[in-house]
This record gives structure tokens, sequence and C-alpha cells, in this order.
């Protein structure tokens, strides 16, 4: 048995009150799902992107895993809110790893969110089906 | 602690109970006894004396002849010189030992340790409520079989074995019984007297006294016996050497005293804890409770909770500090190896909590454990993927 680790302020802020967590509101031209999942360190994420000209006009998610995920999801929305799609292909976790002080050994969690912006990149590209 | 913190976290470590720091305290003091018991002078005979009326005190909460009590520095100790000792005396005998996966990793690692030294070990799994089968007891019992070892009351789940049932077992074929008792020890009654236990492993700090110091029961009867784990001493009947903490054992003696007096107190106090925690968040959607509900002490409620991950759950907790059932922000992420062996799935172990209480414990507390407990479920499966493991 174990007790939580340490967060910084931003974790706990994001943790307390996420204000992207949920479904998109609004319709827009595009939405994009990436469903990504990571069994070993137990954790899943659902994010959405909704597309209107080209531009990332809404995002959202649903989670399960840990406080410093849910950060970074929190992180990740606000980031690309206003940004053209094509900014998801070169995204890199390193920023919101710093900035949330995310511990060495949760680096495995943080590094589906790539995997889950990949594949919306993917399918915003058309290089595959939505799913 | 911070003075915001409410504290449920008693199978863990208990706070100090102020009776036993003050009577540490005089120890400590200028003047206080500090010197060597084992030396002869005169300041050694007092440190000495004291020692022996620790040991006494900790006789009369177990029922138990003090002349059978060996101090060490806790129950992992106790349950390393209990099973390695027990071991290697009987090793002529046979090398076949039981004991079960859901026992304290002092325990289940040291049988490992054995099992890699040629040992045969045979571990029992225990059934959906962690208690384990008697009858399967008795059919995994080889003529070489030497020592069982099964905890009293499971560290995790508060689940209480027939220690009693399986102590007869034992002792009617001759084999060995170890106990680790280290979350019953003044907190359930024992008799040592009378109980068919030969090996009983407890330490002071899970009954309101210090942390380091412990002890090892060792039943005074023929083949009943361990070789010393340490060497380089003579003290404690050559079983474990070094210097005795003086300040620590006046504590745990203190402590037993207390624990004597106030068990019947206690044992209500937690019950009602208990039912009252359990009655405020027993209605959320996907909770289950870890463990046998009939056979269980009162002092610990561990509950899982379907579709919630268990760190963020500790976090929505705070400022209540209870256990995790995970060992989430490890590197291994693993979940509990007790909850696996009930089988419950990981992410079920994993969303775990274990709420312990005590002397100390208040309404008030409670209250405050429910309120966070059920907002933290409910923050987070309203984020949730509506798949979810464990959902």
């Amino acid at each position: 048995m174990m007790a939580t680790s340490s967060y910084n302020w931003a974790v706990r802020r994001h943790f307390a009150d996420p204000q992207h967590a949920g479904k998109l509101q609004d319709d827009y031209e595009l939405t994009l799902v990436a469903d990504v999942s990571e069994s070993e360190h137990g954790a899943h994420i659902v994010i959405s992107a909704g597309i209107r000209g080209g531009v990332i006009a809404g995002m959202a998610y649903r989670v399960w895993g840990c406080p410093h995920l849910i950060a970074a999801l929190e992180c990740v929305c606000t980031t690309f809110e206003g940004q053209p799609v094509a900014g998801l292909e070169n995204f890199d976790s390193a920023d919101i790893t710093q900035e949330l002080s995310v511990p060495v050994e949760k680096t495995g969690r943080i590094l589906l969110l790539e995997d889950a912006l990949a594949t919306l990149w993917a399918k915003s590209a058309g290089t595959e089906d939505q799913g | 602690m911070s003075g915001t913190a409410v504290y449920l976290d008693f199978a863990a470590t208990t706070p100090i109970d102020p009776r036993v720091a003050e009577a540490m305290q005089s120890c400590l003091s200028p003047g206080g006894p500090f010197a060597n018991p084992a030396s002869i002078h005169i300041a050694g005979r007092e440190s000495a004396a004291l020692v022996e009326k620790a040991r006494q005190r900790l006789a009369d909460l177990l029922g138990a002849d003090p002349r059978c009590l060996i101090w060490t520095s806790g129950a992992t100790e106790s349950d390393n010189l209990a099973i390695l000792g027990a071991a290697s005396f009987r090793a002529h005998r046979g090398k076949h030992l039981i004991t079960m996966p859901t026992e304290h990793k002092a325990v289940t690692d040291t049988f490992a340790h054995l099992e890699k030294s040629g040992y045969g070990i045979t571990w029992l799994k225990p059934d959906a409520d962690g208690l384990l089968s008697i009858d399967e007891l008795e059919s995994s019992i080889r003529d070489d079989t030497q020592l069982v070892s099964i905890m009293h009351i499971n560290n995790e789940t508060g689940v209480i074995q027939d220690i009693g049932r399986i102590g007869e077992l034992c002792r009617a074929r001759d084999i060995l019984f170890h106990t680790d008792a280290a979350q019953s020890v003044g907190k359930l009654p024992l008799d040592l007297g009378e109980a068919p236990i030969d090996l009983l492993s407890l330490t002071a700090h899970k009954f309101y006294g210090p942390q380091g110091i412990g002890a090892l029961y060792i039943a005074d009867r023929p083949g009943c016996r361990v070789l010393p784990i340490l060497h380089g001493g003579g003290q404690e009947r050559r079983l474990r050497p070094g210097s005795l903490p003086v300040h620590q054992i006046v504590g745990a003696g203190t402590a037993a005293e207390i624990a004597r007096q106030d068990m019947a107190n206690d044992l209500a106090h937690v019950s009602t804890l208990r039912d009252r925690l359990w009655q405020g968040i027993k209605t959320l959607p996907g909770i289950l409770r870890n463990g046998s509900e009939d056979h269980s002490y009162p002092g610990i409620l561990n509950i899982s909770v379907q579709g919630v991950e268990g760190e963020s759950l500790m976090l929505g907790l705070e400022p209540v500090c209870a256990a995790s059932g995970s060992a989430c922000n490890s590197t291994s992420g693993e979940s509990s190896f007790v909850l696996r062996a009930l089988g419950r799935d990981d992410a079920l172990a994993q969303s775990a909590i274990r709420f312990s209480f005590g002397r100390t414990t208040t309404n008030d507390d409670i209250d405050v454990a429910i309120e966070r407990y059920r907002w933290s479920v409910d923050h987070l499966l309203s984020i949730a993927p509506l798949a979810v493991p464990g959902g």
C-alpha cells in the first residue's frame, strides 16, 4: 500500500477543476476522436477535437488515469484549441512533462498522449478511417 | 502531521499514546535509566528491571509466560526470526512449509527466500472472502511439513483467520504454527496460555507504542525452538543479540498495559466508526467491500469501486490519509497482490482504499472521509470514458 506522490500546483488545479473533461458541445465541420489505452500503466484516454476551417475549435476528453494524466490532458486541450490542425503532427510531451513535474516512472502514461494526438493527426490527414 | 490531515491509516501505524510517550520520556531525560540492561552494575540492573517489567506487561496482554517473549525490532524481524529460525531448527526433520500468498511481505518474501534455498512451500490461496479453508490446509500437510504460517488479521482487508483451529490442526501433527499478529495484538483478545500457537510476531507501533520495537513469542514446549538469524551477543536467550533499547521497550510495555485495559472500549469504538463510514458510502455505484464481512476486524474497511482509478481517488480524498490498494506511484504500477488473490481484477484492486481507525478517530473524521470519498468517486466517474477498466 502506498500513499499518493507529490503533485504540484498545476496538477492539483487541473485535477480538481478540469475544464475540458466531457463531450464536445458544439457542432463542428469535422470531429476527430482518438481512443487509446495502456493497460500496463493503467490509463485510458478518449480525446476529441472539433475542427472548423482547418483550426481546432474545441477539444474535450474523457480519461481513466492518474492525476498527472488528467492534468496533462487539460494542458493539451488548452494548448491546441485555436491552433491549426497541422500542429498535432509535431506534439512533444516534454514541455508538459516539465510543467507538471511528471515523475519519470510515469513517462509511459504521458507518452500515451502523443499516441492520442498522433491518431487525431492521422485521422485529420485522412490516412485513417474515423473510429 | 498537518493540522488539517484526517488520519485514517491506523493499520500502517498508530500515533503514540501520550502515556506511552511520557513513560519513554522518563527514560530519555537526564538521570533516566540509560544504562545497558546487560551490564551487571547498579545502573544496568535498573535498566534490566524496566525491561523485565515491560516484558511482564506484554505477557499479561497476551496471557503468556514472559520468558517466552523475545524483544526484536518489530514484526518484520520477528517474522524472519520465526520462519527462518524454525525452518533451520527443523530442517533435519523435513523441508516442507505452508503459508498463504495474502500474508504480509515480511512473511511471503521470507518464504520465497526459503523456496530458493531448497525448501518446498505450499502457497494456499484464500477463498473470495480472504479466508483459509481448513480442509485445504489439512490436505496440504505432508509427512515432512514442519511449519505453517498464517496471519491473524490481514493488514489490508482486516480478515480474521481462525488461528485456533489452524493451531489445533498443527499441534495434533507436531507441526509448528506461526502467526503474524501485528494487526491483532492489543486489539483482539489473545490467550497464548490456551491458544495452540507456537510462534507469534508482534510490533508495538500498531497498538500506540513506538516504532522500532516488537517481540516474538516462542512457546515453551518440546520441539518448539528457533535458531538465531543474527549473531553477536547473548541477549534475549541468545536468540536476538544486540543491546536492548530500554526506552523503546518501556514504551512497548506501557502500550501493552494500556491496550489490555482499553481493548474492549477500543473495539467498540472502531466498530461504530467502521459502520458509520460504510453507511455513508455504501450507496455509491459500483462500490464493493474487500474481504469477509463476517470475519473481519472492525478497525479496517477495505473498499473498491468500479470504474475509478486508484491514484486519482487518493488525491481526491485529501486531506484524508488512507492507504491505496495500488502501488501506482511506483515504477511497477502493480495492484495489491492480496486483493488479486481474493479474485479482484487489476482495476478493482487498483481502486481499493483501506481505511483504518483507532482510539483517537472521531465521528467528525469519518464524516470528512465520507464527504471526500463521495466527491472523489463522483468526480472521477464524471470524467471517465464510458467503458473503463473495472467499469
